[in-house]
């Protein structure tokens, strides 16, 4: 990873530049941005935090702020003491940037700093993270609402499904999503994983595709297979609107409940099915 | 569970497919570290539904686990990075063929170190990183680490079915 870099000295503390060293009498605050990522800088602390140092922190953000950016990433590899006035000044900072839509989170914390802040119940209060990249990936993810994709490609065996929705549920779970959301997006994997095996062509060549587009508010689940010739007409059976008239005036009927279940728990759904393959699309809004 | 009829159809109506060995399973997950539990979970249960005994899936989940944060720290430069990890599983082996996007120098250097040596028997206890391919060379039956001349990384290992072995150690 590549960070714009520069060192300066003797900068006035009411207007710390963008990029470079700010010097100071306890700590010296060394600025970092990051490119593509606007509205992220990174404040690297050498030296120990102690109140001499807040009136220098309070003058930094400020000249953050000054400059539009509203996510600060604070560096403290190189710091081992935080004093309370300092950690209090730090609040304070955070509360700011928070209302400017961003954040102040840690990074680099040494094990014993991280125990006292622990201690403190400051690790309530701010996040943090266990590198500069990681903190930046959270930017991403929380501020600029990015989406991250997976892929999955796997033969047609519906004994992989299972370990594939567990896959997809564990991963939105693990973004933030509730139980509820994750146990519903489990079920819609299942059900157009199952299709896709049933529906489109066997053998361990016929690859399906399992592509997952997560962000903050969303889930877009898209599953692509190559079609079976002889099973087409079943499957474009089933899309038919008439169909799931049928099936909802007979409860006897076993089949062709998925489609209609991922309609349920779902907030859009579109199906392809050509000869070459079939595409499911399902979009599920957060809703936890 | 479903039963299977004469003609090898469920009742439910799924056809009975068992899995045909080998089968390839693809993976490809953007390079931040909080995706390698949910990536290492996957491929034991992928293992476990394929016949293999849970000791031979968690140990394949510990090797997938260090090669996925290898390549997360050392493979990724930038935010956008992706990782491939792709797992070909015959009914004696899996195979895991892992690429990243290439690290700084530093990080090169730092894995090839790694690569090159091993654990002397008398264990640096200063030392810092190596140690997760020194796991996965114990795990393991194969490890190769290809750097190509763009920097890309790609570490191919193979573990073998440990059964019979397992159940000789269980009747001494």
């Amino acid at each position: 990873m590549s960070f714009e870099k520069g060192k300066m000295s003797g900068m006035s503390l009411r207007h710390p530049p963008e990029t470079g060293t700010v010097m100071g009498s306890s700590v010296n605050i060394e600025i970092r941005e990051v490119p593509r990522s606007d509205g992220v800088v990174i404040l690297h602390f050498i030296g120990d935090l102690i109140s001499d140092s807040v009136k220098q922190i309070n003058e930094c953000i400020s000249g953050v702020i000054a400059k539009s950016k509203n996510y600060a990433i604070v560096d403290l590899s190189e710091s081992n003491t935080i004093s309370s006035a300092a950690l209090g000044e730090f609040m304070g900072c955070r509360k700011r940037l928070v209302e400017k839509g961003g954040d102040l989170v840690f990074t680099g914390l040494k094990l014993e700093m991280r125990t006292k802040l622990n201690l403190m119940g400051a690790t309530k209060i701010f996040r943090i993270h266990s590198d500069i990249r990681t903190a930046i990936n959270a930017y991403k993810w929380d501020i600029e609402r990015q989406p991250e994709k997976i892929h999955v490609s796997f033969p047609p065996y519906l004994k992989i499904v299972p370990p594939l929705r567990q896959l997809v549920s564990r991963i939105a779970r693990q973004k933030g999503y509730g139980n509820r959301d994750s146990f519903r997006i489990e079920t819609i994997v299942d059900e157009i994983c199952n299709n896709a095996v049933e529906h489109g062509k066997s053998g361990p060549d016929e690859m399906i595709d399992l592509i997952v587009i997560i962000d903050p508010d969303k889930i877009e689940i898209d599953v692509r297979n190559m079609s079976d010739p002889e099973k087409i007409e079943s499957l474009t059976a089933q899309l038919l609107p008439e169909n799931s008239k049928h099936h909802k005036s007979k409860p006897d009927v076993k089949r062709g409940r998925g489609l209609t279940l991922i309609k349920m728990l779902s907030d859009e759904l579109s199906v392809e099915c050509t000869e070459q393959g079939t595409s499911v699309r399902v979009k599920k809004v957060r809703e936890e | 569970m479903a039963k299977i009829d004469d003609t090898g159809n469920t009742k439910r109506g799924y056809t009975s497919r068992g899995i045909k060995f080998p089968y390839s399973v693809k993976v490809s997950f953007p390079g931040h570290l909080e995706y390698i539990p949910a990536i290492r979970k996957f491929i034991a249960e992928l293992l476990q539904v394929s016949n293999f005994n849970s000791k031979f899936a968690y140990r394949s989940e510990i090797i997938v686990d260090e090669i996925c944060n290898n390549a997360v720290t050392y493979g990724c430069r930038n935010e956008n990075s992706t990782i491939e990890l792709s797992n070909t599983i015959f009914e004696d082996r899996i195979e895991f063929d892992i690429q990243d996007q290439g690290g700084t120098r530093e990080d090169l250097k730092r894995l090839k170190r790694a690569i090159n040596t091993k654990i002397e028997e008398t264990p640096d206890t200063t030392r810092q990183g190596g140690l997760g391919l020194e796991i996965v060379r114990t795990l393991s039956e194969r490890l190769d680490v290809v750097i190509d001349e763009k920097n890309l990384t790609s570490v191919h290992v193979v573990r073998k079915r440990e059964d019979e072995r397992d159940e000789s150690e269980a009747s001494t």
